[in-house]
């Protein structure tokens, strides 16, 4: 196995160019994974690249690093609008697992159950990508194609994701396991409330995770939602159809109560992305 | 080995010395003779240096060597412990650059230029550190195995300043599992270190 260590952007996409070679972040998904077969002809660690980590401002929003971990966007001064993402920064893992894994790493790995996933895509992060073909930006939704699958072409890396402003807006999500910590999620919620004038709900993104093979957001939800009176919540909430989601049986829990937990965390979240408590 | 791209810097290529390869493609052979994936990892081997507990380790290791197995079966700091080895238990937990992080996730091959504190590099002399003395104290431990695992989360969860309330030492100890369970006592010494260390 060959091992890379570059600390320019421009010498990692070199490396990509030259490939096959495995990206490598925190390593907490590719590692455990490594065990189980061969592992990579090769690997490039793309930790020490000082331009890929943290989190900065940028025209109408901000920018956060591929290799940015979890641990400093817990610590990072960020608005209200994060307040899901930093929710779900502290539950994946434990804190030895977030102080090493990235943002990048849990989009990348596409899993079913990243919990970062249903709070980035109610922050309509778009990904840029970085390749031998130049660069590129596209929606999260459209960068998470599938079960592990993403729209990473040869050669490409993530190097960014961006979340654009919405003022006044707050980020609520919900994880529900067996335990707080170290464990796979059974279902999760995650929510942007951006409330009105008159403290009503001016407008709702919610999007659900380990639910379906990609994380996704409800539209029609969000559309019942806009207007919304806090009172009334609950009652939409009760006719959400959910139809769209297609949870699984597993160890973890039956599709059944999985739907039921959904429909409990989704009246949880939204009131408490509206700034109200639960 | 051979890299085409004229971008690769040699720097960011880390290459093994002549005679390491040479063992290695002997280890190749034995591997391929047994039937093992062609594409079996033992290119090169790789050159470090590793700054643990201060002090200066030159190590040879093949790249997917982690930093666990590279402290206790290089560098024979065995106080490390392996319970999972995959990212689980926390009794693999050191500090880099100050973080924890599970020892048995982390290629040693990317530790290198990062500050390494092991549970070896606690004590002075032979004087505990006031954490290990807590422990201690407090009865923290039954078997032993999680505990320097335990030592080394506490120290970097008292650095963070988590350690308010017993819940709040429990919520931040909780990415280190205890088989025997002595979660109470591991509780009430971290809350006595972090007073000491106050
Ligand atoms: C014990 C344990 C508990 C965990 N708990 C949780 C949990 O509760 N919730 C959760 O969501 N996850 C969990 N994880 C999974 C993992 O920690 C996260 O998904 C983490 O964010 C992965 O980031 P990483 O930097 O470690 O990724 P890596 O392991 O370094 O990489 C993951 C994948 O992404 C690719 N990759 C990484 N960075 C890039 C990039 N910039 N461009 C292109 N490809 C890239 C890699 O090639 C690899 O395929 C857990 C893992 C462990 C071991
Ligand atoms: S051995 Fe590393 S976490 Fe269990
Ligand atoms: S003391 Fe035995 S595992 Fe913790």
């Amino acid at each position: 196995m060959l091992f890379h260590r570059p600390e320019t952007l421009e010498n990692a996409i070199g490396i990509m160019q030259a490939g096959p070679v495995r990206p490598l972040a925190g390593g907490t998904d590719l590692y455990p994974g490594l065990r189980d077969g061969p592992p990579p002809a090769a690997l490039i660690d793309l930790s020490r690249i000082a331009g890929l980590r943290g989190i900065t401002r940028e025209d109408g929003g901000w920018r956060i690093g591929a290799t940015t971990t979890w641990t400093d966007i817990v610590r990072a001064d960020l608005p209200a609008l994060f307040d899901g993402l930093r929710a779900a920064a502290r539950e994946v893992g434990s804190v030895q697992i977030q102080n090493a894994g990235t943002v990048a790493g849990n989009i990348c790995n596409a899993s079913p159950a990243a919990d970062g996933v249903p709070a980035l895509l109610t922050l309509d992060a778009e990904v840029s990508l970085a390749g031998p073909g130049g660069s590129r930006r596209l929606p999260l939704g459209d960068f998470i194609t599938g079960v592990r699958r993403t729209a990473l072409g040869e050669g490409e890396i993530v190097t960014a994701l961006h979340v654009p402003d919405a003022p006044g807006g707050r980020g609520a999500f919900v994880k529900l396991g067996a335990r707080r910590y170290l464990v796979i999620s059974i279902a999760m919620v995650s929510a942007v409330v951006i409330p009105a004038q008159d403290g009503t709900i001016g407008e709702a993104r919610i999007a659900v995770g380990a639910c379906s093979a990609v994380a996704r957001r409800l539209p029609g939800l969000e559309a019942a939602l806009a207007g919304c009176a806090p009172e009334g919540i609950a009652t939409v909430v009760a006719a959400a159809d959910l139809s769209a989601l297609t949870p699984i049986d597993d160890v973890r829990g039956s599709a059944g109560y999985r739907l039921d937990a959904v429909r409990e965390i989704l009246g949880r979240v939204i009131v408490a992305a509206l700034g109200r408590e639960g | 080995m051979k890299i085409t791209s004229p971008k690769v810097s040699r720097r960011s290529l880390l290459r093994g010395s002549a005679a390491a390869a040479a063992a290695s493609l002997a280890h190749a052979r034995q591997v391929s003779a047994q039937n093992a994936p062609e594409e079996s990892a033992f290119e090169a081997w790789i050159d470090l240096r590793l700054t643990v507990n201060g002090q200066a380790h030159a190590l040879t290791v093949e790249p997917r060597v982690t930093l666990l197995d590279a402290l206790r079966e290089r560098m024979q700091l065995t106080g490390t412990k392996k319970g999972c080895n995959r990212g689980e238990c926390g009794a693999c937990t050191v500090l880099m650059d100050g973080r924890r992080v599970n020892s048995c996730l982390v290629l040693a091959a990317s530790a290198e230029g990062r500050k390494i504190t092991t549970i070896e590099g606690l004590a002075d002399g032979d004087t505990p550190h006031p954490v290990q003395r807590a422990f201690a104290e407090a009865d923290a431990f039954q078997c032993g195995f999680c505990t320097s695992g335990q030592i080394m989360s506490a120290m970097a969860c008292i650095e963070e300043g988590h350690t308010g309330s017993p819940e709040e030492i429990r919520e931040w100890m909780s990415g280190n599992l205890c088989r025997c369970s002595a979660y109470p006592q591991i509780t009430a010494a971290v809350a006595a270190a972090a007073e000491e260390l106050g």
